[in-house]
């Protein structure tokens, strides 16, 4: 009787593993950010709108026309990516400047305000609507050490891994959660002018994120930036070439892209009052929270390691699956700028309807492994927004306006193909 | 009614592929990435079928003769694509091929080519159910639930799930077999996955009139089933054939 023979180590057991490294805390934080929008926003309708950075030149109002909600949205957005680009050239300047302590305290800051008040603001949200039974005391204690954790995991890189990321995925999810406050003609916009932005910023010569990344190279240091690491990369603070992890800098200028992040950008000359009017969460001024995530948002574009021996063997295909990460030695690293503003495109869709929610999951994954695909191809700074925005703002109209009768119609009858 | 019908809809339309993907799919990272890019050509092809069809639609007549028209349409474009994924594959296959020569691994084997043909399928099955029946299935987390006068005596919700499950399956497999029939020149399994396809949809025609449901349904499983047993024979014959051909080669 012919017995099984051991299963054989086959090609596919590997292949792409370091991509779904990446799409699987992508979609986790989509799929969160998903759920808080429509189990928070079925409860309460949009009673009001955020006064944010993001709508300081216009705010919308139901009543309306068309025309005037899209120029209104045109202008929020511009002041946005304005007040995005001033603060990133700061940025960059700091970083000439060797400021490296400063922007490092000020990402843990930033981190701590996002877990400690937006966190808890969310959780505020939860416990109102599920009359969840629990104490100041408890939660403030509560609140706080998750903050302080989250402070160290994003500070300091000898955590444990998955810590790191599971933080890295909630501060993204919450930031996230803010943004769709705002209203949604600007929340399009916004996100078209930022996907603009990034290409600008990435590509062009004089392009702050350009610069930024080309100062880290030739100084050969790690931007001090919160960013997602698919393995566990140990950081060397001396300038000299430790091991395989610098190499990746080396290869390919990471393409740093927005610090959309969160639009919290707000230049350092803002004073960073705490003080919270917390009495009504609709017209609390996220100004000052978001003030505080500027600097460490960094998106950076995946970077991809790739020894430099073979890129100079492979050719052709061979060095798209390699470069791609679908070779063993792929490490994918992802700015949290990314997660933020795929989220957000997806949680937007979210309340609009579930379909469209789908629809714009599918088109972001697309756009995301076009840029991989692209990346590896060009071997230079791209970034990953533009790809990803603009296909996933294509969907959702597609399926609003077009996808969505077609569906019902044939589903209510039951007809199905 | 509730989150828990909810989920239990959602499950009893995407339970078995649930499965399939946490024990096959979930193993190998290339064929989650299968099953996401599957889907995607799954959604174009509905946007685009939904765009041609924009300006005839919302249909008020009901007549059935229109609705004819558009799944028949719809059929044949998706049949048509499903040849494009073929020839997609193909070229994936030579470079995937000359990647594991490069690094010295073996070339695919038979069952990988089945599991991406799978995962392809699994893909399109997915996508189906999502559309057609988890994205109506909102309102079924709420209080209430919904009966349509045609088909009375189950929630909609139940008789659309039932019918999506049977639609997955029909999908995940037939991918299989055209894969196969394509790479053998099998004429029989060319034809066998768009006749079946063709039918299946045709049948859900009979939900049009009162009543129907009873008998569609039962119908429609009668296809997936067929789909599933034509399957298993032909992947069967080829793994036994394959087993003999490496055993003489020994």
């Amino acid at each position: 009787m012919a017995q099984n023979p051991r299963p054989r180590s086959s090609l596919l057991d590997s292949l792409g593993e370091e991509i779904v490294r990446i799409v699987t805390p992508v979609s986790i934080c989509m799929f969160l950010v998903v759920i808080l929008v429509s189990v928070l926003n079925s409860s309460s309708s949009s009673s009001g709108s955020v006064t944010s950075i993001a709508t300081i030149a216009y705010s919308e109002t139901d009543s309306d026309s068309s025309w005037d909600k899209f120029v209104g949205a045109l202008l929020n957005s511009l002041a946005f990516v304005a007040v995005v680009t001033v603060v990133t050239f700061v940025l960059v300047l700091l970083f000439y400047l060797r400021c490296t302590k400063f922007l490092k305290l000020y990402m843990g800051f930033s981190a701590f305000i996002v877990l400690g008040f937006m966190g808890g603001e969310v959780s505020l949200f939860l416990i109102q609507d599920f009359s969840i039974p629990i104490d100041c005391i408890a939660f403030f204690l509560l609140l706080f050490n998750f903050a302080v954790v989250g402070v160290l995991a994003v500070f300091m890189s000898k955590m444990a891994i998955f810590v790191t990321q599971g933080y890295l995925v909630i501060i993204g999810m919450l930031v996230a959660y803010w943004f769709t406050m705002l209203p949604e003609w600007t929340t399009w916009v916004l996100l078209v002018a930022m996907a603009l932005y990034d290409l600008a910023a990435v590509l062009l010569p004089v392009g702050p994120l350009r610069l930024l990344v080309e100062l880290a190279i030739s100084r050969d240091e790690d931007i001090p930036a919160l960013v997602y690491e698919a393995r566990p990369v140990t950081h060397h603070d001396s300038g000299n070439n430790g091991g395989n992890q610098r190499r990746v800098w080396r290869e390919r200028s990471e393409p740093a892209t927005t610090e959309s992040e969160n639009s919290v950008d707000r230049p350092a000359t803002v004073p960073n009052s705490n003080s919270m009017p917390d009495s009504h969460p609709h017209s609390a001024s996220v100004s000052d929270r978001e003030t505080s995530l500027s600097a460490p948002l960094l998106e950076r574009r995946a970077s991809i390691e790739s020894e430099r021996r073979r890129e100079d063997a492979a050719l052709g295909d061979n060095l798209a699956l390699e470069g791609m990460g679908l070779g063993s030695s792929g490490a994918i690293k992802l700015g949290l700028g990314d997660f933020i503003f795929y989220s957000v495109l997806v949680g937007r869709a979210a309340m609009y309807d579930f379909m469209t929610v789908y629809a714009c999951y599918l088109a972001i994954m697309a756009g995301l492994g076009v840029t991989l695909m692209l990346l590896a191809f060009y071997q230079k700074a791209l970034p990953a927004l533009p790809v990803s925005v603009l296909l996933g703002v294509l969907f959702y109209i597609l399926t609003r306006f077009v996808l969505e009768i077609f569906i019902v119609q044939l589903s209510s009858n039951l007809l199905m193909f | 009614m509730t989150v828990a019908a909810g989920i239990g809809y959602s499950l009893i339309a995407l339970g078995p592929s649930l499965s399939l993907f946490v024990s096959v799919i979930s193993k190998k990272p290339f064929l989650i990435l299968t099953v996401l890019s599957s889907m995607l050509l799954w959604l174009i092809s509905l946007i685009v079928m939904s765009g041609l069809w924009r300006a005839f639609l919302p249909i008020s007549s009901s007549a059935w003769w229109p609705y004819a028209i558009l799944i028949i349409t719809s059929v044949g474009f998706q049949e048509g694509l499903r040849v494009f994924f073929w020839r997609i594959y193909k070229k994936l296959e030579d470079i995937l091929d000359a990647f594991a020569d490069r690094v010295s691994k073996p070339r695919l084997f038979l069952t990988d080519k089945m599991q991406i043909a799978l995962a392809g399928g699994l893909g399109h099955g997915v996508a189906h159910a999502v559309f057609f029946c988890l994205s109506l299935l909102t309102p079924a987390f709420g209080p209430a639930t919904f009966y349509i006068e045609k088909c009375s005596k189950m929630p909609f919700f139940l008789v659309s799930a039932l019918i999506a499950l049977s639609f997955v399956t029909i999908h995940t497999f037939s991918m299989v077999i055209a894969f196969n029939g394509y790479a053998e020149g099998n004429k029989v399994d060319q034809i066998f996955v768009p006749v079946v396809h063709m039918v299946a949809g045709l049948m859900t025609l009979v939900n049009f009139a009162h009543g129907g449901c009873m008998i569609g349904i039962p119908l429609l499983y009668l296809m997936a089933m067929l789909t599933l047993m034509h399957c298993g024979k032909m992947v069967w014959r080829r793994l036994t054939e394959n087993r003999g051909r490496q055993e003489s080669s020994q």
